[in-house]
């Protein structure tokens, strides 16, 4: 196989860890070392060239090889049948409407959550129910952390270099969930997103980490709490819109469906209740009102709220079809709110993941 | 054992870069801005102008969140010597 990355011999994995950190080619944490062995057997499985390129990783540039992405692959724990939900993840990314230069620099804290869909996410072992957001499961971390090790080593999203999030969230680490499709009365994300239902998929969205929402009831008192938790005037939604995400446990889900509501009915009453009074959203300070006008003079913020007039109410985001409703966890009483970086990007992204 | 670079190799130096202006008096400066400040910048502006003898160019970047596109780079490099490329908050 050719393969043309500078080789390194070290005695032992103690001396390669070493070498790692003082290269700075870990995000912190020890990783499986990359021999040639394993990086050969990762490429051999998704049936790419090792020197076919997805394009350039902002912001440093680095090209995203299948090569280099199955060395970052291989270093994050990925088995070979992983890879190929990590090559669609970077090409996702990749999509400049995804802004993945903005997103890498921002002060902001948004971090991209990849979203697996489709047969795959049970056939490699992928949660989607209890502790989704959490810790326990090898494809949700080995996926996650391949994809953030990538942006570090070929991006250099690097903190205290070109990475300025002023907190960041636990998420830089590794950020990836499975949508629950099999307890879920409604068509996943991938689907309204136009990939044929039964496909496999990606989805990345860049946001906040999960927001805890108390959501148990009535579809009425369920809708009650999450429109107001959504609309919290520090998330940069209510300032200049963008996109979010709503993640409805599976008995959310079930319980707005016996009522008789489509996932469409409950994003269109969160987007219509979700709101702030202008004079609420204008008291935050004069930068807040700064950005917005910026995003409106740049034609990214809708005309037809008024925002000189204190009755007009305020949304997170500028149409229906922004805010996405993904259903996973367990069947118990809380469900998540994660907001996105607002007007500037970090949007959703889809694509379908190519199998061998 | 062997082992592979996660990493492309560092960039070799670039091209030469045209000499740095001396001084601001008598210099085109070109202010790249993305409007999120606008009276900011034209204080910046009115101060590289009075204090230092330097005229000004401004250029309004399409996003604060993603790079300069090529023609507005272009432009700024064909105008003037030095340029602020960006102001962040």
């Amino acid at each position: 196989m050719n393969l043309i990355s500078e080789r390194l011999d070290v005695d032992d994995y103690d001396e390669a860890m070493e070498l790692f950190y003082q290269r700075n080619w870990t995000d912190g944490l020890p990783i499986v070392l990359p021999t040639r062995r394993r990086v050969e057997a990762m490429i051999a499985g998704a049936g790419r060239d090792p020197q076919e390129s997805l394009g350039p990783v902002p912001p440093k540039g680095g090209p995203a090889t299948v090569e280099k992405l199955a060395i970052n692959a291989v270093m994050g724990g990925c088995l070979p049948a992983h890879f190929p939900v990590v090559l669609a993840a970077l090409e996702a990314l990749l999509d400049p409407a995804h802004n993945l230069n903005g997103v890498s620099q921002t002060t902001h804290m948004c971090v991209p959550l990849v979203i697996v869909n489709g047969p795959i996410a049970r056939e490699l072992g992928f949660n989607s129910r209890d502790g989704v957001f959490g810790n326990g499961y090898r494809a949700n971390a080995a996926v996650g952390r391949a994809v953030r090790l990538a942006l570090w080593n070929l991006g250099g999203a690097v903190p205290w270099d070109t990475d300025k999030a002023t907190l960041s969230h636990p998420g830089e680490y590794a950020f990836c969930i499975a949508e629950e499709e099999e307890d879920n009365p409604w068509a996943p994300l991938h689907v309204e997103r136009g990939c044929p239902p039964g496909s496999d998929a990606v989805t990345v969205f860049a946001c906040e980490g999960p927001h805890s929402v108390f959501c148990y009831g009535t579809p009425e008192e369920m809708l009650h709490v999450l429109t107001d938790s959504m609309c919290g005037l520090g998330n940069n939604n209510m300032h200049v819109m963008g996109q979010m995400l709503v993640v409805l446990n599976p008995l959310n889900a079930e319980e707005f469906a016996r009522r008789g509501w489509s996932k469409t009915d409950v994003r269109r009453y969160l987007w219509e209740h979700a709101r702030r009074p202008i004079e609420q959203v204008r008291a935050c300070g004069v930068v807040h009102e700064q950005f917005r006008k910026m995003e409106r003079d740049a034609g990214r913020y809708p005309l037809r709220y008024d925002l000189d007039n204190p009755t007009t109410r305020i949304p997170v985001s500028a149409e229906p079809d922004d805010i996405h409703i993904v259903v996973a966890g367990g069947r118990s009483y809380f469900a998540a709110v994660l907001p996105g970086w607002g007007g500037f990007g970090g949007f959703a992204v889809t694509r379908a993941i190519r199998r061998a | 054992m062997e082992i592979l670079s996660p990493v492309w190799p560092a960039p070799g130096a670039g091209g030469s870069a045209p000499a740095r202006p001396r001084t601001l008096a008598g210099a085109t400066i070109a202010l790249v801005d993305d409007n999120l400040d606008i009276p900011f910048t034209t204080h910046l502006e009115m101060l590289l102008g009075r204090e230092h003898g330097a005229a000004v160019r401004r250029l309004v970047k399409p996003s604060g969140t993603a790079p300069s596109p090529r023609p507005l780079i272009d432009e700024a490099a064909a105008a003037a010597s030095a340029a602020v490329v960006g102001i962040g908050l």
